[in-house]
């Protein structure tokens, strides 16, 4: 079994686009050689910053013999009256390349013909990765490719050497003009001259004496490993950030570290502040104490194995100081006056061409945050509420915020706590942009709800209202985040308010904006925040979509009431008994839509099936009645349960749609009124059940 | 060889860097004597990019960027900072390693140094322009962006041109690690606060406080009608219609630190200076060509250069 070894090695590779990139040669190679004929290989795809390797092991030297059935002309056909071949016969001898005698013949359904066996030899694996190598690299794709040189080739960075080699051959291939040799390099400072690879095999091993580690996951396990013995030296532990770990894996040959520290006094900076000049700007891993407090030291990763000087601890060392004493220097100029000074500042700030300033939609959102704090009846000072939403965007005029957008909220809230301000009003400033989408914290104070809930209905109802809609993958102004966002802060809260209303609410500031009046507005809105809905109901409570499709389709205004009918439905539905309803509510749907509901009358009933329904419903409706407010929605669902046998009955007993039109209508309504009760619960016809076709 | 915190001071540092492209086969050109907002902007990057003549060109570029200036009391920002920009056309195989070896100039020795090349993609709306390429890490400090030129003018470009710019005050105040860049010694024991620090404070308060905006808007107005009557004048005048662009460029963000454009003028005057730009990089193209593209022909690339 042979192995080979392709390595393209370029300049550095964003980091971004490796892991796609990997992904992309497994898939790629493994479905090359399967259409060659290979299998039960073993394919693993490397890299690092400056190289894409993979390597392919158990691989045979050449492919297996192919074995091919020919058929040829009818015996009658190729032979004539003598016993000699014809012309045809002959042609087809030539084609499987035997003399005419040894070929042979077969007896199909329609008389005998000739036949051979030709072999077509494997060609040579060799030849076979020769013409695999370039396509697959060639159709590699990266989020964003370039040209170089005299701009011939395509690529994520420009190629530099390639090494094909299949054990200790090398493969001849050319990728973008460069010819496939056994010649490498090895790390940029630890082994910078060229060498050459003896053999495929044992190459990751072979490029760590080279001061590269080829293989990813090697380079994390690595990393951690570092962080973790630099870390407890220091008494503290790494705070745990995989997304920056996995960058950079991607980011060096051979991942090192060093430790730095940076000036006591610039911890008296916010600590978003310093995490976010050390995290974001300088990709350091951040230091934390027993009590997650910060400590004035940073860890770095380095493409190297040592420091040798300590240049490069000092070198970084300068940097996040000068950052930090950058952002102190901004901090410091934002002291310079309270936040209240900016907010006429945000008359000149536009929120949108069309809808205005950020004052202006700061007084829409006081009102909007007010109206659900009436419509809740929660205990917030109504004063605080509006000072809190004339403040909460004071702080995109801070420098701070300037220099470092994602502070916003966070800056607005630390300004006004050194300002001595009161804790309901900087926590609702600072909170109000959380969550983002469905990610993150809901505020906890209720101020920091309302505020956020308002500001980004009013945002979503406002741009729906000047046409700016979101549309596949394009939602320039977030909207679709700020929808999941308030969706999140309605369903965590457990406010039992009409999110309709709310919505309407939030729309009719929009009224004259919209050509299609404020209702179209609120209705598209509503079908947006619907969507989100039932995201919300999928993807984070967990139901599968048709039980939130069988739920909303009942009512879903009311978030936290759906959220629990949900998860109910989705509990008791695998049950035998919900099939049956699932089907028959199918049949009442269909039987019973576009109906009249004159009532029911219990004198029209003609089969004890009907009273048996009839009695039955309203014993389900006395339930409801006593466990609905109760909230005890799973013994709710339970209370259907009985009533699949009892429906199951009256269809197959009772004709609805029978001549007499006042027992018919008596029938109907009869149906209507059950579904009715059931509806206060979920749409049953909307569950995908077996034999739903029905 | 290393001299950090030692003497090497921004004059040496800059006539170390153009002595090291000269000998690379770079012209060193002048900085251009027109208000840019970055060493891109100077024609000998702009233009000379296009069509396929190869070139080799270096020089320092101050770059005015009004929004960023600080009234000389941040000790990280400068509203005119200063570029040494180089561009290589074609990019040639070895681009790192020249790169590499200019930092040996400067006496970094990447032996004892951590050099990173981290993505980082530039565009330019304004010149229709945009590149592949990386922001290069010294020691965890941004020294240099590395572009590979895709489209300039909105023209795509074959060949493919690398441009590498350095920031020469982060550069010096780095390896001079002093705190603030008014510390910086120039040369000859004047520091960078003795030169500039003055004028920085007033293009602060000129750029946020006293430019007259109605003034800005006319000039902006003049100038694009005069890019127009170069660029339709029989034949076109390249030069003098990038020159007007150039001034719309500056004029834009003057209006801009000056807090006089919403987010949406914003994006209409960017297309204007576009559109000026675009006509006068297809015309200069097209000038080249009538001339016959007289620079075509192998470089003359010193020898030795590639080990």
């Amino acid at each position: 079994m042979a192995t080979f070894l392709l390595e393209i090695r370029t300049e550095e590779i964003p980091a971004a686009a490796l892991p796609g990139a990997r992904r992309q040669l497994e898939e790629l190679f493994s479905a090359r050689l399967a259409e060659a004929g290979f299998a039960d290989f073993d394919i693993t795809p490397l890299s690092t910053s400056r190289r894409l390797s993979v390597v392919v092991e158990n691989l045979p030297d050449r492919q297996a013999d192919r074995a091919e059935e020919l058929t040829g002309p009818p015996l009658s056909v190729a032979v004539d009256a003598n016993g000699n071949p014809t012309p045809a016969g002959e042609g087809f001898a030539r084609k499987v390349g035997l003399p005419f005698d040894e070929v042979g013949q077969i007896e199909t359904g329609k008389g005998e013909y000739l036949a051979a066996t030709v072999v077509h030899p494997g060609r040579p694996t060799s030849e076979i990765l020769a013409e695999t190598a370039p396509k697959v690299v060639v159709a590699l794709r990266f989020p964003k490719m370039m040209r170089w040189g005299d701009g011939t080739h395509i690529f994520v960075r420009p190629v530099h050497g390639v090494v094909a080699l299949l054990d200790d051959e090398v493969v001849p291939v050319e990728i973008f003009g460069v010819a496939a040799g056994r010649s490498t390099v090895g790390h940029r400072v630890h082994s910078p001259k060229a060498f050459e690879l003896e053999t495929a095999e044992g190459y990751a091993e072979t490029m760590i004496e080279r001061g590269v580690v080829v293989d990813p996951a090697e380079r994390r396990r690595r990393l951690e490993a570092l962080a973790e013995t630099l870390a407890s030296k220091a008494d503290a532990r790494v705070h745990p950030d995989p997304e920056l770990m996995a960058e950079h894996v991607e980011l060096v040959e051979w991942p090192g570290l060093i430790a730095g520290t940076f000036d006591e006094r610039l911890l008296e900076l916010p600590p978003e502040v310093v995490v976010t000049t050390l995290r974001y700007h300088q990709k350091c891993l951040i230091l934390e104490n027993g009590d997650n407090g910060l400590q004035n030291a940073f860890i770095g990763v380095i493409d190297r194995k040592d420091d040798p000087e300590g240049l490069i601890r000092q070198g970084n060392e300068w940097v996040i100081g000068a950052r930090l004493a950058d952002a102190g220097f901004f901090f410091a100029e934002d002291r310079k006056h309270t936040l209240a000074d900016l907010v006429p500042g945000l008359e000149r700030l536009e929120f949108h061409r069309v809808l205005g300033s950020l004052a202006e939609k700061a007084a829409r959102v006081g009102q909007l945050a007010t109206a659900f704090a009436n419509a809740l009846d929660v205990n917030v000072a109504r004063d605080q509420l509006s000072a809190a939403a004339g403040l909460a965007k004071a702080d995109l005029l801070t420098h701070m915020v300037g220099e470092f957008p994602e502070l916003q909220g966070v800056m607005g809230g630390h300004y006004l706590r050194l300002e001595g301000a009161d804790e309901g009003l900087w926590t609702a400033v600072r909170d109000h942009y959380t969550p983002v989408g469905f990610e993150g914290e809901v505020p906890d104070s209720e101020a920091g709800k309302l505020l956020g809930v308002a500001d980004r209905l009013d945002t979503v109802a406002g741009l729906f209202a000047v046409g700016e809609r979101p549309s596949g993958s394009k939602d320039p102004f977030g909207l679709r985040r700020a929808a999941q966002g308030a969706v999140k802060i309605v369903a965590e809260a457990g406010w039992e308010v009409d999110l309709n209303e709310m919505i309407q609410g939030a729309a009719g500031a929009f009224a004259d904006y919209s050509k299609d009046g404020k209702e179209a507005v609120a209705d598209a809105v509503t079908a947006f925040v619907a969507n989100r809905v039932r995201r919300w109901l999928t993807d984070i409570v967990g139901v599968s979509g048709d039980t939130a499709d069988a739920v909303m389709a009942a009512g879903w205004s009311n978030l936290p009431a759906a959220v629990v009918r949900a998860e109910a439905l989705e509990r008791v539905r695998t049950s035998e008994n919900f099939r049956a309803l699932a089907l028959a509510f199918k049949r009442v749907r269909n039987i019973t839509d576009g109906q009249p509901d004159l009532g029911v009358d219990p004198e029209l009933f003609e089969a004890d099936e009907e009273r048996e329904l009839h009695e039955t419903t309203v014993e389900f409706e006395k339930k409801l009645q006593t466990l609905l407010p109760d909230k005890k929605v799973e013994e709710a669902f339970a209370a259907m349960e009985p009533i699949a046998d009892i429906l199951e009955r009256f269809f197959v007993e009772v004709l609805v749609m029978c001549e007499d039109e006042r027992v018919r209508d008596n029938r109907i309504a009869l149906l209507k009124k059950m579904g009715r009760k059931f509806m206060e619960l979920a749409d049953l016809s909307r569950l995908q059940v077996e034999g739903g076709e029905l | 060889m290393a001299r950090l915190g030692g003497t090497l001071d921004l004059q040496t540092l800059i006539l170390d860097l153009q002595r090291y492209w000269a000998d690379c086969g770079c012209i060193i050109q002048q900085p251009y004597d027109v208000e840019v907002g970055a060493g891109t902007m100077h024609p000998e990057s702009f233009l000379r990019v296009l069509g396929p003549e190869p070139y080799r060109v270096a020089y320092v570029q101050p770059s005015r960027r009004p929004a960023d200036a600080r009234y000389g009391k941040n000790p990280f920002r400068l509203g005119r900072h200063l570029q040494l920009q180089v561009i290589l056309k074609p990019s040639p195989d070895n681009v790192q390693e020249l790169y590499l070896k200019s930092l040996g100039a400067l006496g970094i020795d990447p032996a004892v140094h951590d050099i990173r090349f981290e993505e980082d993609n530039w565009e330019s709306p304004t010149l229709g322009a945009w590149g592949v390429g990386w922001q290069v890490l010294l020691d965890g400090m941004e020294i240099t962006q590395f572009t590979y030129f895709q489209q300039a003018g909105g023209i795509e470009l074959s060949p493919v041109s690398a441009e590498l710019t350095y920031g020469l005050e982060r550069i010096a105040m780095f390896l001079q690690r002093k705190d603030s860049i008014y510390d910086i010694e120039w040369g000859g024991g004047v520091t960078y606060g003795a030169v500039r620090l003055e004028d920085e404070r007033e293009a602060s308060i000129y750029g946020f406080e006293v430019a007259d905006v109605e003034v800005l808007r006319r000039h902006f107005e003049d100038w694009e009608s005069e890019a127009k009557r170069c660029l339709e004048h029989e034949p076109p005048l390249v030069i003098p219609a990038v020159e007007a662009a150039l001034k719309m460029s500056h004029l834009f963000n003057l209006l801009e630190a000056r807090g006089a454009i919403s987010v949406t003028e914003r994006v209409g005057l960017i297309a204007r200076v576009r559109r000026n730009a675009v006509a006068a990089a297809r015309a200069s193209l097209e000038q080249r060509e009538a001339l016959g593209f007289p620079l075509a022909g192998d470089l003359d690339i010193p020898s030795g250069e590639a080990d």
